[in-house]
């Protein structure tokens, strides 16, 4: 521990290392004039990409609402595109000018009954008709 | 009556809002303080002037990206010491020190004079030895341990303070001050025991 302290000690005295006062009172102008030549000499490419990049500057967001605005963002996406598909879904229909129609589904139209509009019924039970439990 | 001096935060945040002299007033505040840390570093006044101007430059420039999580004091240190350990990766030659670029001022201090007189004028006569010594020592230690005893034993932070500086656990600064005190104890043998 003796030795611990004087350690501490020896080290201590290079504190007393520093430079004269007028060092400091120089180097503030010393780094303005600095500051000013790297201006003077920055490539125009860099000025005009900063003038560019600070346009689009943004305060500092927390990262809750961030990542909460990627869930929504991300959850409004995957329901629009779910949406879009059900769209597509319904396959090709023909209806002829004469009243024949050609359907790609398996669905076939009912007797056409005069006087009334084409009604479509399916050639069987629905799949979510049927038991769970058959066998 | 003289104003009080703005404290650092609002400096920075006028520094944000685009006022440079904001930034002159923490330059000069921290100028001496950094000084010391690069200086014991890197052992080199030149090299230390180079680097400060470098790190000022760096602070300058993404002083906008401070977002106040730490103290603009322990930002400040984080971008030196990292720029200083960078320079003395990059630099392969160590220089020695000069002994004339010592201060005056060490021969007032009473630990400097306990250590050195102790009404041995033997010791007396040893004064440069000591200092020449003990910067070659501090040459010896890795950048990180020269880091640590430089911030702690030069410069009186905290541990706590270092850790942040460092990004490192308090524990991982108490063991590097161990390792690097021991091999500096064999380095200053012979002043630590007279």
């Amino acid at each position: 521990m003796d030795n611990e302290d004087s350690i501490t000690k020896l080290l201590r005295l290079k504190r007393y290392e520093q430079p004269p006062e007028e060092y400091f009172q120089n180097f503030l102008a010393e780094f303005q004039a600095r500051q000013r030549s790297e201006v003077i000499h920055r490539p125009l490419l860099q000025i005009a990409w900063d003038r560019f990049s600070s346009m689009f500057v943004m305060p500092p967001v927390p990262r809750m609402v961030m990542a909460s605005s990627f869930a929504a963002a991300l959850f409004a996406a995957v329901f629009v595109l779910s949406w879009a598909d059900d769209d597509d879904t319904p396959t090709s229909l023909t209806l002829a000018s004469s009243g024949a129609v050609r359907l790609d589904s398996g669905v076939r139209p009912a007797p056409a009954k005069t006087g009334s509009t084409v009604q479509y019924v399916l050639p069987a039970r629905p799949v979510s008709y049927a038991s769970a439990r058959s066998f | 009556m003289e104003t009080p001096e703005p404290p650092d935060d609002e400096l920075v945040r006028r520094t944000q809002a685009g006022d440079a002299r904001a930034f002159d007033e923490l330059v000069v505040r921290f100028s001496p303080r950094l000084y010391g840390l690069v200086y014991h570093m890197t052992a080199s006044h030149e090299d230390t002037n180079d680097l400060l101007q470098d790190i000022f430059s760096k602070a300058y420039r993404s002083i906008k990206g401070f977002q106040g999580k730490s103290s603009f004091y322990t930002w400040m240190h984080t971008i030196a010491v990292n720029m200083a350990i960078n320079f003395l990766k990059k630099r392969n030659r160590r220089k020695t020190m000069s002994l004339d670029d010592v201060d005056n001022g060490i021969l007032n201090d009473p630990d400097f004079i306990e250590a050195t007189s102790n009404g041995d004028p033997s010791r007396e006569a040893n004064l440069g030895e000591l200092q020449k010594k003990l910067n070659e020592s501090m040459l010896k230690l890795s950048h990180d341990h020269r880091a640590v005893v430089t911030m702690f034993d030069i410069q009186g932070m905290p541990h706590a303070e270092i850790s942040k500086v460092l990004k490192i656990s308090e524990g991982t600064v108490r063991s590097r001050l161990f390792y690097a005190h021991r091999q500096l104890q064999n380095y200053l043998q012979e002043f630590i025991n007279k």
